[in-house]
Parts: structure tokens; sequence; C-alpha cells
């Protein structure tokens, strides 16, 4: 009977690990999501930074704020452009790094699980010969 | 005959390298290669046992949903360059005139008759909510580089889709291989010095491959080059061997009250048989072979050659030496022991055929070493006919000693097997050189 409430702890330790493993799989999908939205922010950006790069010096540039349209002066347009994208890189670069530590976090997640269910099957295997 | 199958297994089963271990895989192994062997040098997977057809199935789905999402992604980016040249086409249009009579739209529903002035001003949204003011031929510009970028991603798109096709149709293919029964044949390269189970997975191979047809080129000139660097060291061993028995006999000889020429003579006879029906056994494979089918009867020959070889391997030469001092006393007994019985009519029958067949197969032992294809012949010529006289002999052989249960018994087998298998190298060889 030992072996038998062994093996339902097993069990036990075996779904809060899947839970958590499921849990890392959805901040790695959300993630994800975050960052594909910030990689198409990022080349909206450029594209901006392209075509106002384009324009000549005296053009006039307008920003939407709200519902009104605020002129800016071109040069603080490409400035404001330029730090967006350095904003967007910088935060793109912070996703990748915690993507990274989530993905080993779940391959640990997942060896864990692994093992645990290695030793179910064991103490099953060493019940059915008993 | 079941114990003495389930002991010799369990022998076997020490040295033996049998790498899948999987049950499910090992009875398809028996399935799908129709082969009974307790050994076999490589392994025999089935790619449904790899990979079920379940998964596979399921990862083809996925692969070809992506495929879907990207195709409606290519659709849309196609709409966008749709309208993006007609929007050029507009701008390009509306400073042909000073202004524009157009319909204004006005809440949901409604319009109202308006002008469009200002035919050349232009304010073009540059994305994150700048806007810029620009002319017709400027605004035409900026949509124009918009429409390249749009063309790249449509190229970066259609790659994807051509990646992705190509792993779906790797899915449905291996999917549909799994499905079919597809067989894997893995097996490990390399020297081993069990000698007579090389010949004899050479064999199982040789059926193995065929198989699997892909397999089948490879396969053949491994083994060939593999049996090839063996027969130098399958010829030594025999050579020993028959040493080691020669002086066994001898000892015996001194030992035993009867005349040497009779056990000599039963001996021989013995061996003989054995080895004839050994070739029986394998020219029927052969020829089995040839015909690509499976034949369970066969398989039970098969099994009891490999087992008598596998077994000749295990035995010891201390062992050996041995068994043979007893076989000529024991064989004698149990020929002896037979003759009265009725039911040992095809044993009395076998050893008769045997003396009358002698000079026959005598020959052919000689012939073995230095002539390999003169054993073809006369094979074909010899165990052709007797087939089923020896088969019945070897039976008999086993079913006799089985019921007298004795130790002695035992160990005719051992030693009359061993010799058996003894012959059966020559013919393996025979075999290759046909290849």
């Amino acid at each position: 009977m030992g072996s038998a409430a062994a093996l339902r702890e097993l069990q036990r330790e075996l779904e809060t690990k899947a839970n958590d493993l499921s849990k890392l799989q959805k901040d790695i999908g959300k993630n994800h999501q975050v960052r594909k939205k910030y990689t198409i922010q990022l080349g909206e950006n450029e594209l901006v930074l392209k075509e106002l790069g384009l324009l000549n010096e005296g053009a006039n540039v307008y920003k939407l704020i709200g519902p009104v349209l605020v002129k800016q002066d071109l040069a603080e347009a490409n400035a404001n452009v330029r730090k967006r994208i350095e904003y967007i890189s910088a935060e793109l670069k912070r996703l990748d790094a915690t993507l990274q530590d989530l993905e080993e976090k779940q391959n640990s997640k997942k060896e864990a699980i692994f093992k645990v269910q290695q030793r179910i099957q064991s103490l099953q295997a060493g019940k059915a010969k008993a | 005959m079941e114990v003495y199958r389930a002991q010799l297994t369990r022998v076997i089963s020490g040295p033996v390298k049998l790498t899948d271990q999987d049950p499910l895989q090992r009875s398809n192994r028996i399935n799908q290669s129709a082969m009974e062997e307790p050994t076999a040098k490589g392994t025999v997977t089935s790619l449904s046992s790899m990979f079920s057809v379940d998964d596979v199935q399921k990862a083809a789905k996925r692969v070809q949903d992506a495929l879907l999402e990207k195709q409606q992604e290519l659709e849309r980016v196609k709409e966008f360059i749709s309208d993006n040249t007609n929007l050029i086409n507009l701008v390009q249009k509306l400073p042909e005139e000073l202004h524009h009579g157009i319909m204004v739209p006005f809440g949901k529903a409604a319009f109202f008759p308006g002008r469009l002035i200002h035919t050349n001003e232009f304010m073009v949204l540059l994305g994150e909510g700048y806007y810029a003011e620009r002319t017709s031929k400027q605004t035409v510009e900026i949509l124009k580089r918009r429409g390249k970028v749009l063309d790249s991603q449509v190229d970066s798109l259609k790659a994807m889709m051509k990646d992705l096709q190509a792993e779906a149709s790797f899915f449905d293919t291996t999917a549909s291989e799994a499905a079919e029964g597809l067989v894997e044949i893995r097996e490990e390269y390399g020297e081993e010095n069990l000698s007579e189970r090389a010949s004899e997975s050479g064999l199982l191979k040789q059926d193995s491959s065929r198989l699997s047809e892909a397999d089948n080129l490879k396969d053949e000139d491994e083994e060939y080059a593999r049996i090839m660097s063996r027969l130098d060291e399958l010829e030594k061993e025999e050579l020993a061997w028959e040493i080691e028995n020669g002086s066994a006999e001898s000892k015996q000889n001194n030992v035993a009250k009867s005349d040497n020429a009779k056990y000599g003579d039963e001996d021989n006879e013995l061996e003989e048989a054995e080895l004839a029906a050994e070739t029986e056994n394998r020219s029927d494979e052969n020829k089995q072979n040839n015909a690509a089918g499976s034949d369970n009867e066969n398989n039970e020959d098969e099994q009891a050659n490999t087992v008598s070889d596998q077994f000749s391997n295990q035995i010891s030469l201390d062992h050996n030496l041995r068994h043979s001092e007893c076989t000529g006393l024991t064989v004698q007994a149990a020929l002896e022991d037979a003759k009265p019985r009725t039911k040992s009519l095809a044993t009395n029958v076998n050893v008769e055929a045997n003396s009358a067949e002698k000079a026959l197969v005598l020959p052919k032992e000689d012939n073995v070493a230095t002539a390999p294809l003169s054993i073809q012949e006369i094979s074909a010529q010899a165990s052709k006919p007797e087939f089923d006289r020896y088969k019945a002999f070897t039976e008999s052989i086993i079913e006799h000693n089985y019921n007298l249960q004795t130790d002695q018994q035992e160990q005719i087998r051992n030693t009359s097997k061993p010799s058996g298998s003894q012959s059966s190298k020559p013919v393996s060889r025979f075999k290759m050189q046909r290849k």
C-alpha cells in the first residue's frame, strides 16, 4: 500500500508540474504576441522615418493627437520617430531575453515532468510484478 | 520441444543485441518480416510504431493550418496592393481638374453634394499618426514606395508557403507510409566474434532487405563485404572445431567397449544427416526467398537452425569436448533404443538412407573448402529428393530426446546440432557467391 500512496503523491506532483508548464507556455504565447506587435510597430516607424527623411525642409508635418492634427516641426518629428524606434528596439531585446528565460524554464519543467512520469511508470511496473 | 526451445532462447538472449526492446515493435517485426528468429543483427521497426499514424496526421493537419493562415495573409496583402494601385490612379487623376463634384458622406446613410477643391494638396498618413502635406506627384511616389514594400512581403510569404507545402507533403507521405505498414530496417555495422550468427543474420538480412526494396542494394553491398571479411575466420574456426572433435572422439573410442569403426560410422552418419538436413533447409529457404513469399513452416525450420547455430556458439570448448565424448555412446543407445519402436520408423529409414546417401554426401564435405560452386550442384542433386526424409530425421531426433528426457539425450542434441550448424557455414558462403 505504501507504493500506492507514493504513486498518488507522484501523480499529484505531476499534475502541479503540468499546470506550471501550461502556465509557462501561455506566458510564452503572450510574449510572442507582444513581440509580434512591437515588430510591426518597428517596421511602421522605420517606414515613417524613411518618408520623413525624403521630405524636403519646408514640408508641413502634422501629428494626429486624438481628434486633431497638430502641426509639428520636421526635425522634431524626425527626432520623435527615432526615439520611438530606439524604445521599441530596446523593448524587443527585453522581450527576447524574457522569452529565452521562459523557454529555459519550460525545458527544465518538461524534464522534471518526464522524470516524474518515469518514476510513476517504474512504480507501476513494480506493482504489476508484485 | 517447447521447453527445449525456451531454454535455448534464454541462453541465447544474453549476448544477442536486440536493439528493439518494445514488444510491440518486436511482434511487428515478426509479422512484417515473417521471421520467427530469436536472433537478429539489426532491427526492423515499422514506421507506424515510430510515428503513430495519428500523430503524423495531426502534424500534417497543423502544417496545413499554418499553410492556410499564410494563404489568407497573402490574400490580404494582395488586397492591399490592389487598393494601393487604385489609390495611385486616383491621386494621379485628381489634379487634372481644378475641382471635382462629389457626394460627401454625412453620417452613416446621408450624402450631400459637394465640391472637391485644392486637388493638388494631399495630407498623407505616414504611419504612427504622422501626416505630411504633399502634392499629388509626391503622394504617388510615397504610394509607390509602399507598393514595393508590399511586393517584398508577397515574395516572402510565397517562399514561406513553398516551405510549408514541402513540409505538408512530407507529412502526408509519412502518414500514408505509416498507415501502409512500411518498415524501417536499421542494422549496426561492426565486427562481431559470433561468426556463426553473422552468417545466419546474413540470411536474415537478405530476407528482410527483400522486404524493403529501398534498402536492398546498400544492404547487400554491406553484407557482402562483411561476410567476405569473415570467411577466413570461419574457416579457422571450423578447422579448430574439427580437430577438437577428432581428439575427443579418439579419447572416447579408447573408453568405449564396442569397436571404433562403428562409433565413427554412427557419428558420421549423424553429422552428415544433419548436414544434409541443414542444406536442405537452406536451399529450401533460398528458394522461398527468391519467391519472396513467407511460409510459416519454413520459418520454423529457420528458427531451429538459428537456435542450433546460436547454441553452438554458446558452448565453450570444454563443453564441446565433454559432449562429443558422450556422442558416440549416446547416439548408439538412442538408435538401438529407437529401432524396436514403431514410432521411430522415420529414424530407421533415415539411417539407412543416410548410409546409402553417404557416398554422395561425403564428397560434398570435401569440396566445401575448395570449390564452393560444386556444392551448389551437389546439394541441388542430393538434397532435393531427400527433403522429407531428412526433415523427418531432424524432427524425430528432437522428439525422441524429449520423450526420454535424459541427460544423455540432451547431449546428443547439443553435439549433433553443432555438427549440423558447422556444415551450414559453407552453405552460406555458397549463397553469398551466388549473390
